[in-house]
């Protein structure tokens, strides 16, 4: 980490350099974070469970990653992890995750979050990597007033900031996200859950992070305001350019907002692609199945189905694919055998399944070889 | 403000029931002060003796319990609560002279021990599993020892033989009482004691509901956003025990209302001359104006207390301000 350089504040100037990126389609193939070999164990010793095991991931600057998969599945567990905001008995038990991080003089400096003490995090917190929670009403402090939430970040970290600067900034903040300036003055109990969600995401891009951890910031909203606050980060992520790490159940949500997808299960990745080609045409029979458990927002309707039986306890996994015992597809191979996340010839797509081994005898089911329909604008459903 | 005017009403409404509850009791109970007074004196009582102890006590006009309730509420508030049997005082200056004392010594030590016991206890509950949580167990055990031992105990250690500390009284005998340096360093000195035995012996409740409160806390997603906002571990800390500290709040208004009944044992092992003591004397001598007087301090105390901590309670819980508003 250099030394702290206090950061001009200029939004407008930000905003001019992220959105003219968006705008020409020049994608900066820089990475914001790369995950490399990450496990997370839950506790030690013989009642040690694996919630996150050897995940690799890597998310470029101004991209939206979408992490999938149902309760239990390491989703939460590996942002939280990654963050260092995991608490006990939640343990790191390997790997490492770099943020790259830019300070005002564009000097990019990759900080390994795993092995960063306690006043390195201090610095990166925020200032690079903020987070919004599912539940807003319970990440907002219920004694102060929103406007404190505002305040103590910019106090914290913009310490050039005058007290009027701290609260003009609120207020800037605020209309991004279509509040009005005396939300300031509420207290979380006296907004509506759309509201108190907006103040989170308002807050979360204060110092203008490079990368934003949505926790299914929009699972405790009914549809309509879900609808809304989507197609919001949408509009914010490309005026601002922040990159985003978007987690939740509902895949059809996360196609509309997503580049990429990333599908875990049991703690592990199944299969990673972009977020159209995930979509239309999954190739994981997991993807598949959970695919068929939500109504489709657009287009034609699909019968749901879900998925028989329930996650493998982690505590004594199944020693094949861990999905094999639920799998419509599963092969001898299944039961005895792990598969690895591997590159799915030049589709430009990953997934862990042995129905994909190139040296695999068996035929892929028709429902996973779809050809995803030709490729449009990103972000553009 | 316009729940605060509420909640005022609501006090006035239950002092004047208690009030009230103060002229009804001693009526239903069996004999009278005169019978009480008579029996004490031994040699022959004329008829004329007892016509003037009745008149003494105002009882001597025939009147109906009506008017003696409109009369009994008119002299409340000229602060006239009758003559004390014994001690053939006013009651409210008996009243005046000890008061003064029992909030002294007891509102001071609970205030002490409401503070470090809620800053350990917060420091606790965020440090939690580490070394200094053996500091619950020796806080819990002496609360746990009676305080009637606990008090003798460290009277006779620290102050009979140590002689680190003056023993018997408020004040040493030398000084004169008023408000001047050698009498009221005298006084502080004379209260160390006392306030450290109560301290010791009361300080384990506001650390272990203090602790168990941040334990609670730390679990919340804003004390997690907090961290993740890379704000300092202080402001961290602040920010779940700006929550945790509300139960222990209404816990001090409790405490509080109880500083002017509750010091009994206190006073009676270091002869100190507060309420406590008077109530005992009073109850012993069957002096009933004297325990009607100090009946009404002990209930306006409690209930000033209560109106309070509602007002510092709507000023730190904003919910409580909506709610209140239904």
């Amino acid at each position: 980490m250099s030394a702290t350089i206090p950061r001009e504040h200029e939004p407008t100037a930000v905003v001019d350099v992220a959105a003219s990126a968006v705008a020409t389609g020049v994608t900066r193939n820089e990475p914001v974070l790369e995950i490399e070999g990450f496990s997370v164990d839950y506790g030690v010793g013989a009642s040690m469970v694996r919630a996150v095991d050897d995940v690799t991931l890597r998310l470029d600057r101004s991209r939206v990653l979408g992490i999938a998969g149902e309760s239990g599945s390491g989703k939460s567990t590996l942002v939280y992890a990654m963050t260092r905001l995991l608490r006990a008995p939640g343990v790191i038990s390997g790997g490492r995750a770099l943020l790259h991080t830019t300070d005002d003089d564009g000097v990019v400096t990759p900080v390994n979050l795993v092995e960063a003490t306690e006043s390195q995090l201090r610095k990166v917190r925020w200032s690079h990597v903020s987070i919004v929670l599912q539940s807003a009403l319970s990440a907002l402090n219920p004694v102060l007033r929103i406007g404190r939430e505002f305040d103590e970040v910019l106090k914290t970290h913009r310490k050039e900031m005058t007290r009027a600067q701290r609260r003009a900034r609120a207020v800037e903040l605020l209309r991004l996200v279509g509040l009005t300036e005396d939300r300031l003055d509420r207290y979380p109990h006296e907004l509506s859950g759309g509201q108190r969600q907006r103040v989170m995401i308002a807050v979360a891009l204060a110092l203008d992070p490079e990368l934003v951890i949505m926790d299914e910031p929009t699972t405790a909203l009914d549809v309509v305001t879900q609808r809304e606050i989507i197609s919001e980060l949408a509009t914010l992520r490309a005026r601002f350019g922040f990159a985003m790490i978007f987690i939740t159940h509902d895949l059809s949500l996360l196609v509309e907002l997503a580049d990429e997808i990333a599908v875990m299960y049991a703690g592990s990745i199944v299969e990673r692609a972009g977020a159209r080609e995930l979509y239309e045409a999954p190739r994981h029979p997991y993807t598949l199945g959970l695919l068929h458990s939500f109504p489709p927002l657009h287009g034609e309707r699909r019968e749901l189905t879900g998925i028989p039986g329930s996650p493998p306890d982690l505590a004594d996994p199944p020693t094949g694919c861990r999905f094999a015992p639920r799998c419509t597809f599963v092969m001898a191979r299944c039961l005895s055998e792990r598969p690895t996340l591997r590159e799915l010839g030049d589709e430009g797509r990953s997934v862990a399944c042995w129905l994909f081994d190139p040296a695999s005898e068996s035929r892929v089911p028709v429902e996973l070889s779809l050809a995803p329909s030709a490729r449009q604008t990103v972000g553009e459903p | 403000m316009r729940i605060v005017a509420r909640r005022l009403g609501l006090y006035l409404l239950t002092a004047w029931v208690a009030v009230t509850a103060n002229f009804i009791l001693p009526r239903l109970m069996p004999g009278n002060p005169v019978q009480t007074l008579i029996g004490k004196i031994t040699s022959q009582v004329t008829p004329a003796e007892i016509r003037a102890i009745r008149l003494s006590f105002g009882m001597g006009f025939k009147q109906g319990v009506i008017a003696q309730y409109f009369t009994y509420l008119g002299q409340l508030f000229h602060g006239n609560l009758g003559i004390s049997i014994t001690l053939g005082a006013p009651v409210s200056s008996i009243l005046r002279e000890s008061v003064p004392w029992t909030i002294g010594l007891i509102g001071i030590s609970t205030i002490i021990s409401f503070t470090l016991g809620t800053l350990a206890g917060a420091m606790l509950g965020w440090t939690r599993g580490s070394r200094f949580d053996s500091l619950i167990p020796t806080a819990t055990f002496f609360q746990a020892v009676p305080y009637f031992f606990l008090g003798t105990v460290m009277l006779l250690v620290f102050g009979s033989n140590l002689h680190w500390f003056p023993v018997l009284g408020a004040y040493s005998q030398s000084a004169t009482p008023g408000w001047n340096w050698t009498f009221i360093a005298s006084v502080l000195r004379y209260g160390e004691l006392p306030v450290i035995s109560i301290v010791l012996s009361s300080v384990a409740g506001w650390m272990l509901g203090m602790r168990n409160m941040m334990i609670t806390m730390i679990g919340e997603d804003f004390v997690l956003m907090a961290v993740a906002k890379g704000l300092p571990r202080r402001k961290v800390i602040a920010h779940a025990a700006r929550n945790a500290v509300l139960p222990s709040i209404a816990n001090l208004s409790l405490a509080i209302g109880l500083v002017v009944s509750g010091a009994l044992l206190v006073e009676l092992v270091f002869n100190y001359p507060g309420v406590g003591d008077l109530l005992l004397q009073a109850v012993l001598n069957e002096d009933y104006p004297l325990i009607q007087g100090i009946f009404l301090v002990i209930t306006l105390t409690v209930l000033a207390a209560n109106l309070i901590a509602d007002v510092v309670y709507l000023v730190l819980d904003p919910r409580t301000r909506s709610e209140a508003a239904v």
